[in-house]
């Protein structure tokens, strides 16, 4: 076996769905982490629960970035791609996601009968100059596979790929006792690890070459977590007592995590007949008093919508989570997008109010509801924490966040201020109604309606009164936007192109820039969190620059602005374009932004890109 | 049950005057007054602490009444007012919780939420304000208009049979289902007593008189055309009116018997129906918490490090 070193490589994983490759994912990557690796992984999930195998909607798998420094983002290309068969493996090749010295070793098991499509496949991995690698699983492993019932292939392809990235068995073994251990009968939990063995050894031998990626040690306390289990410890930690949801890829994972952990902690979780009830429920809770949240995604959201403006004019504080997802209507409800910003602003009739905060990664989970809790109860507004699937669903090795254990907003330290880059609100706010009590406030008695009120909270249809009560829910946002401090940048503070994200793309923006600027390239990086409202130096920060470019992933093209630069064209009146806004259901990665950095800045201006990814 | 009533001692008892707000915008002879006046003076005969008590509505004439209560409220959107109630009753089970909704918030556009508050059966008086048509909006066929009869939406006559609200509440599994009227201030005071004694989700139907758009409706004049149901367990039919019209016996904890008196063509007004047995939702959360050992917060990363 040749050993190739590498700072950071990618893999991928392909198997039809119900075959368990997000579960050796999540083994392979615990045993890399345990090995002192860095490893972000990125599930692939069919919106079905068991396609027909063998099809192509049937394709499962995982994508795994493993490094020997801190990583972002699921970065870039594949370098080695393991297929359970030829046809989920063609599915995947149409994404465009390999390096050019892929190698893709592919499973012969299925070609007797499949001559003709494997042969077709094959060709097709040659003609774009990757290599491809026949194996087949041998004679014992392939006995045992079939004494399990099709099970335990995926610890053969674990086992080869433990081997091709120099990680010592024992290693993944552990893991491999620890996720089956208490699961599986004694006898059936031998077989998977002599599985995954015959595929280490298999791979030792029969694959010629392997990465060694340096291990770190490791300082610190470290954890391995995706973003929606890590939102859910922070909606814990935030002191938030009520969560109330409908079941909706990709939210419906914070309600199951919430339902096993919540009670202990002196939370209820409410499992909603709808998500109007959702909401309804937890703007009930929080008139009463009690922080609450809910969580949904994009069809959720938009029957979410009246009882936000609700909550925007009777000034009850509430906390939506938006794990957004491609759409529009159901459209791919296990790829990501990022195409919810302009619902989340300027949904709901009427002018109504709300803050929107995004989240970037895993750590930036865990403190979003602190955050969102603060703006919701100072404010007395709608508040969003605008997710996707890919941070839902990515698991990365973080230092260990720090519990702040919050019971009330005061108890909020200034490093969750810094990390959304806001400063404290003044200590008093302006309301529309002079009474904000909650029941069981004598002699505070209030009453809330969605009808204009005057400031005493009696129905009132006068002009004045009603426009006096829009200019104080607008100055309560105002407050927001005053409070919001230089946000995040990479790069030189002026030059030829700014690149500007938000939620999830800050990762690949921040490794993007690091490729220009290795390159020389006169490209810099802006990433927003908070995006409604915006912060007011964006203008003068824009105009440092020749061109101002968003990366996103929703749509647009040379006539219609993807949602992002449509805000900050209205904001700024700078010719904000988008750089990449592909309705892909595929993550930014940082070459493509370098190359399309590059093709534009030997353009004119005013010229509009729009990439493939 | 978690009744907050007036400390006597520490403050001034609670009268009608301290329950008004400003004059309901209501038309002249509606019948929410005398729903709205019904639940005042229940609210004062029984002491509860208007501080602690909360009136929860959707959308439509019946929507205002927490506007006209001087109690804590949330007047919320149409169709809605169990979602909001469901997030009080979680959050806060000290408050006395009551529900108005009308028969169109209730019946179409918040139907949803009536089959799963029945269901749930967490504590709240569930008031139904039946006019029989939506009225604020002026005058459409809703899902308990009669057939036959002409409204804005439907001027050759409402097409289809209505929604009996009591079968339907019967059929849902409701654990207290009684009905009355507004113009029976006896009846309906002794219907919201026995509905906050309950201890679950309370469904009392009552009539309601829409004088502005279907005057002819509900003949509050006469008694003959409905019957009273009865029963040591039940409720009193009204002092005013019983005398003049027939009153049966029939035993709440009978479900086939109440089944038989909802599908009648007669009205009949009292308790259909009562199981204080029903499991509620709201007891359900609230004590598994309390069977669940607490965890400190400081320690909620802990299952995900790696060792």
């Amino acid at each position: 076996m040749l050993k190739e070193k590498k700072k950071v490589s990618r893999f991928e994983l392909l198997m039809d769905a119900g075959f368990g490759a997000q579960k050796a994912g999540d083994i392979l990557i615990s045993a890399f982490a345990a090995t002192g690796k860095f490893v972000y992984i990125e599930p692939m999930i069919p919106a079905e629960i068991s396609p027909p195998p063998r099809t192509a909607a049937a394709l499962s798998g995982v994508i795994i970035r493993v490094a020997d420094f801190d990583i972002t983002n699921i970065g870039n290309d594949a370098d080695v791609i393991v297929a359970s068969h030829e046809i989920v493996l063609n599915r995947r090749l149409d994404d465009e996601e390999t390096n050019p010295n892929c190698r893709v070793l592919l499973d012969m098991g299925d070609k007797p009968g499949n001559e003709e499509t494997y042969e077709k496949v094959c060709r097709r991995v040659t003609d774009l100059g990757l290599s491809i690698i026949p194996f087949e699983t041998d004679a014992e492993s392939k006995a045992l596979i079939q004494s399990m019932q099709g099970a335990g292939k995926n610890m053969y392809y674990i086992g080869m790929l433990a081997a091709i990235y120099n990680t010592p068995a024992e290693a993944v073994e552990e893991k491999i006792k620890k996720t089956f251990g208490k699961k599986l009968k004694e006898d059936i939990l031998a077989k998977n690890v002599k599985i995954f063995d015959n595929g280490y050894n298999f791979a030792k031998q029969g694959v010629f070459f392997s990465y060694e990626i340096e291990s770190r040690p490791r300082e610190g306390e470290k954890i391995l977590i995706d973003g929606n289990t890590s939102l859910s410890m922070g909606i814990i930690d935030a002191g938030i007592k009520l969560f109330s949801g409908y079941p909706i890829t990709p939210a419906s994972s914070i309600m199951h995590t919430l339902a096993r952990s919540f009670p202990a902690y002196g939370g209820v979780v409410h499992q909603a007949e709808d998500e109007i009830a959702a909401i309804g429920t937890a703007i009930g809770a929080y008139f009463g008093g009690v922080p609450s949240v809910t969580c949904t995604s994009g069809p959720g959201l938009s029957l979410k919508q009246e009882f936000i403006g609700f909550a925007s004019a009777a000034e009850i504080p509430i906390i939506v989570i938006d794990a957004q997802r491609s759409g529009p209507s159901t459209g791919m409800p296990t790829k990501t997008e990022q195409s919810d910003l302009l619902a989340a602003m300027f949904g709901s009739h009427g002018d109504n109010t709300k803050i929107v905060l995004s989240v970037a990664n895993v750590i930036d989970c865990f403190y979003a509801p602190q955050m969102a809790r603060y703006l919701a109860e100072k404010l007395r507004l709608p508040v969003f924490i605008m997710t996707d699937f890919l941070t839902a669903n990515s698991y990365k090795i973080i230092d260990r966040p720090k519990a702040n254990e919050i019971t009330n907003i005061d108890d909020i330290p200034d490093f969750v201020f810094e990390r959304f880059h806001l400063k404290r609100l003044p200590a008093s706010i302006e309301m529309v109604r002079l009474i904000q009590s909650i029941p069981g406030t004598p002699g505070a008695l209030r009453r809330v309606t969605g009808l204009n009120t005057d400031r005493e909270g009696k129905v009132n249809y006068f002009s004045k009164q009603n426009h006096l009560g829009h200019q104080i829910r607008n100055q309560k946002v105002n407050l927001v936007r005053q409070a919001l401090v230089k946000p995040e940048m990479f790069g030189k503070e002026e030059g030829e192109l700014l690149i500007v994200g938000w939620g999830s793309a800050r990762g690949t923006i921040e490794e993007a820039i690091n490729l220009c600027q290795a390159d020389g390239l006169p490209v810099a990086g802006l990433h927003l969190k908070i995006v409604n409202p915006l912060p007011p130096m964006l203008k003068d920060i824009f105009s440092k620059y020749k061109r101002v470019m968003t990366v996103e992933v929703a749509y647009g093209d040379n006539i219609k602005f993807s949602p992002l630069a449509y805000i900050l064209r209205a904001e700024t009146l700078t010719d904000v374009r988008s750089l990449i806004s592909l309705a892909s259901g595929r993550p930014i990665r940082p070459k493509s932004i370098y190359a399309m950095a590059k093709a534009a800045l030997s353009k004119k201006e005013g010229v509009s890109l729009v990439a493939s990814s | 049950m978690n009744t907050q009533l007036q400390d006597k001692s520490a403050e001034q008892p609670l009268t009608m005057k301290d329950l008004q707000t400003e004059n309901p915008r209501w038309c002249l002879g509606c019948g929410d007054f005398g729903i709205i006046a019904a639940v005042k003076r229940f609210l004062v005969d029984t002491q509860l602490i208007a501080y602690k008590t909360v009136n929860v509505s959707g959308i439509g004439c019946s929507g205002r009444a927490p506007n006209y209560i001087n109690t804590y409220g949330v007047h919320s959107i149409h169709g809605r007012p169990i979602t909001i109630a469901t997030g009080l009753a979680l959050a806060r089970p000290d408050l006395n919780l009551f529900v108005h909704s009308g028969d169109g918030d209730a019946l179409s556009i918040g139907g949803n939420h009536l089959i799963h508050g029945i269901n749930k059966n967490f504590k709240c008086v569930f008031l139904l304000y039946d006019n029989e048509l939506y009225a604020l909006t002026k005058n459409q066929t809703s899902p308990t208009t009669r057939k036959g009869h002409k409204t804005m939406t439907q001027p050759v006559g409402t097409y289809l049979d209505p929604i009996n609200p009591v079968r339907t509440a019967l059929g849902l599994g409701a654990s207290f289902v009684a009905s009355t009227t507004d113009w029976m201030p006896d009846h309906l005071a002794s219907t919201l007593k026995a509905a906050f004694e309950h201890p679950g989700f309370a469904f009392v139907h009552i009539s309601q008189r829409c004088p502005h758009f279907d005057a002819e409706n509900f003949d509050h004049k006469t008694s003959s055309w409905f019957t009273f149901l009865k029963h040591a367990n039940g409720i009193a039919p009204d002092k005013r009116l019983a005398e003049k019209t027939e009153i049966i016996e029939h035993d709440p904890s009978n479900i086939e018997a109440a089944f038989k008196y909802a599908n009648a063509e007669r009205r009949y007004y009292g308790l259909f129906f009562q199981d204080k047995s029903k499991a509620r939702y709201d007891d359900i959360l609230h004590n598994l918490i309390k069977d669940t050992p607490q965890k400190p917060r400081s320690k909620i990363l802990d299952q995900y490090m790696l060792e």
